[in-house]
C-alpha cells in the first residue's frame, strides 16, 4: 500500500508541481506499479469531472437590477470628503500632540486590559517549524479556538506514547 | 519668528508613556511562564481500556474535536504543570519514551522540542498566548493516536 | 477596460454584465449559499471599481475579479468559523497521519448521467466537504492556483494544502461512486 507521502507526491505529479527529475521518476514508477496508476486515474477522473462545473451557474438577478445595487453602493462610497484647511506646521504639530498623548494613554490602558487575550501570530508569521526526519508532517491552525495542530506522519510503530500507558488494546 | 510655548503637561504625559513602556518591557522579560502539558490518547472507542486514563476537560475535548482528526474521544494519560523562567527552558517527561522541552524566547514566544525515545522529533517556534493550545500528534497502534497538548495557564 | 479605468460607468457596467456569472459562480462554490454569494459578488464589484486603476492586465479581468471575490469569501468564512459548530460526524475526515485508507474508486460515476444531473451530484458532493477542504479544492480546480499561492491565500503550509486537496478529491470520488452504486441497486 502506498504511504501518505507517496500519495501526495502522486497528486503533485498530476498537478505538475513536482520538479522535473521527480516527475520523471514518478512517470517511471507509474508504468511499473498498478496501484499508483489506479490512484492517478481516480485523481485524474475527479479533476476532469470538476472541469466546467461552474459554467452552468447563473446569477439569479437581472442585469439591470444587479447593476443598480452596485451603482448605488459605488455612489455611496464615493461621497467627497471636505478639503483640509491649510495650517502652519507648528500649529499642526501642537494639534497632533494633544490627541496623540490621549491616544497613547488609552492604548496603554487597552494593552493592559487585553494582553492576556491577544491572539497569537498566525502560522507563517514568525513561526519556524522543523519536523526532523518527517517531511510528511503538516500544520493546521484553527483560528476560532486558537489551536495549532502539528501532525507527524510517522507510522504507528514509531509511537511516542508509553505502550503500557497509552495503548493497552488486546 | 514667533515663540511657541512648550506644554509641561504634554511633556509629563509622554514621559509617563515612556516610563510605562520601559517598565512593561522589563516586566515581560522577568515573567515566568506557567505551562501545562498533557499526554492524550485519541480513539474512536467510547471508553478507554486503561483504568489509569482520565477523562479530558470538556473544553479541551471540544477543541480537539474541532480539529481535522478522525478520533472522537480523547483520554488523559498524563499531565504536568511546570514553569519556564524568562529566557530559560524547562523539560518534562510525559512517559518513558516521550519528553517535552519548552524554551522561553521572550514575551509569548516559545520554542518547543519534542523528544521521542531520546531523539529530537520535532522543534517548533511559535507564540502561545493564554487560552491557546499547541497540539502535537501522531499515530498510535490500532488506529489510535497520541497527542501532546501544551497550554499556558498564566 | 480603458474606458472603465477612465471612470466611465457605462463601460464598467458592460464589464459587470460580461463577468458577473463567473464571479457569482466562484462565490457560490466557496460559500455554498446563494444569498451570501450574491452579497459578496456585489461587494466584489464595488471593490473592483474602487481598485480599477490597479488592474494592469497581467491576468484576465475575469480572473482579477474572481480573486477579489475569493478574498472576500475567505474573510467571511473566517468570521463565520468563530460561530460555526461542526458536528463530530462532519469532522470525520482522513488527513495527515490517519491510518484508514480510502479504496481507489474505479467505477465511472458519470456514465449514464445527463449533464445537469451530474452537475447536481457534484454540487451535492461538494456540499459534503468541510469548508477547509472545499476551499482548497475550489482554489486549485476552479481558480487554478498553484499550491504555493493557495498556501499564501489561505494562510497555511504547502503540506496542509496538499493534504486537504488530496482528501477533498478522494472524498469527492468516494461520494460520487456511492451515488452511482445507489443508482445501480
Amino acid at each position: 500500500m502506498m504511504d501518505w507521502e507517496a500519495q501526495l507526491k502522486l497528486q503533485a505529479f498530476l498537478d505538475r508541481e513536482l520538479p522535473e527529475a521527480e516527475a520523471c521518476e514518478m512517470a517511471g514508477k507509474l508504468a511499473r506499479d498498478p496501484e499508483s496508476a489506479a490512484l492517478l486515474a481516480e485523481l485524474r477522473q475527479t479533476h476532469t469531472l470538476l472541469a466546467g462545473f461552474e459554467e452552468g451557474i447563473r446569477l439569479p438577478e437581472s442585469r439591470e437590477f444587479f447593476w443598480s445595487k452596485i451603482e448605488r453602493e459605488i455612489a455611496r462610497s464615493e461621497k467627497v470628503a471636505p478639503a483640509p484647511v491649510s495650517v502652519s506646521w507648528p500649529a499642526r504639530f501642537r494639534r497632533f500632540l494633544v490627541p496623540a498623548t490621549a491616544m497613547a494613554l488609552l492604548a496603554i490602558a487597552g494593552f493592559v486590559a487585553t494582553r492576556q487575550n491577544s491572539p497569537s501570530v498566525l502560522p507563517g508569521g514568525g513561526q519556524i517549524e522543523t519536523a526532523l526526519a518527517d517531511p510528511g508532517a503538516f500544520t493546521y491552525h484553527d483560528y476560532s479556538s486558537g489551536t495549532t495542530l502539528v501532525w507527524l506522519s510517522y507510522p504507528a510503530e514509531n509511537e511516542l506514547a508509553d505502550d503500557e500507558e497509552a495503548v493497552t488494546v488486546e | 519668528m514667533r515663540h511657541i510655548p512648550f506644554s509641561r503637561t504634554l511633556l509629563l504625559g509622554w514621559a509617563g508613556v515612556f516610563a510605562f513602556l520601559i517598565s512593561g518591557e522589563a516586566r515581560l522579560q522577568a515573567a515566568t511562564l506557567k505551562l501545562q502539558v498533557q499526554l492524550i490518547w485519541g480513539t474512536s472507542d467510547a471508553r478507554s481500556p486503561d483504568p489509569k486514563h482520565k477523562p479530558l476537560e470538556s473544553d479541551v475535548q471540544a477543541k480537539l474535536r474541532d480539529l481535522p482528526l478522525k478520533w472522537s474521544n480523547y483520554f488523559e494519560v498524563n499531565r504536568k504543570d511546570f514553569e519556564v523562567p524568562a529566557s530559560g527552558a524547562g523539560k518534562v517527561p510525559l512517559s518513558e519514551k516521550c519528553e517535552l522541552e519548552v524554551k522561553s524566547l521572550g514575551g509569548a514566544k516559545l520554542e518547543v522540542v519534542l523528544f521521542g525515545k531520546g531523539k529530537e522529533t520535532l522543534r517548533r517556534t511559535q507564540t502561545l498566548a493564554k487560552g491557546e493550545m499547541l497540539v502535537l500528534g501522531g499515530n498510535a497502534p490500532n488506529a489510535t493516536a497520541w497527542l501532546v497538548v501544551l497550554k499556558r495557564i498564566e | 477596460m480603458r474606458a472603465a479605468q477612465r471612470g466611465e460607468m457605462a463601460a464598467f457596467e458592460e464589464l459587470v454584465a460580461r463577468h458577473r456569472d463567473r464571479v457569482y459562480a466562484r462565490a457560490c462554490s466557496m460559500m455554498r449559499n446563494e444569498e451570501e454569494a450574491l452579497d459578496l459578488s456585489q461587494e466584489a464589484w464595488v471593490k473592483g471599481w474602487q481598485r480599477l486603476q490597479q488592474f494592469q492586465g497581467e491576468a484576465g479581468f475575469g480572473t482579477w475579479m474572481t480573486r477579489i471575490v475569493i478574498n472576500l469569501c475567505l474573510d467571511q468564512l473566517r468570521r463565520q468559523k468563530r460561530h460555526r459548530a461542526e458536528s463530530i460526524e462532519a469532522m470525520d475526515e482522513d488527513s495527515g497521519g490517519v491510518q484508514r485508507q480510502m479504496p481507489v474508486v474505479t467505477v465511472n460515476p458519470t456514465s449514464g448521467l445527463e449533464r445537469a444531473e451530474l452537475r447536481q451530484r457534484i454540487d451535492d458532493a461538494l456540499g459534503k466537504l468541510t469548508t477547509e477542504h472545499r476551499t482548497v479544492l475550489v482554489l486549485h480546480e476552479f481558480e487554478e492556483m498553484e499550491y504555493k499561492e493557495i498556501a499564501k491565500t489561505v494562510g497555511c503550509s504547502i503540506g496542509t494544502v496538499m493534504s486537504r486537496l488530496f482528501y477533498a478529491r478522494r472524498k469527492l470520488a468516494a461520494l460520487l461512486a456511492d451515488l452511482k452504486r445507489q443508482d445501480l441497486r
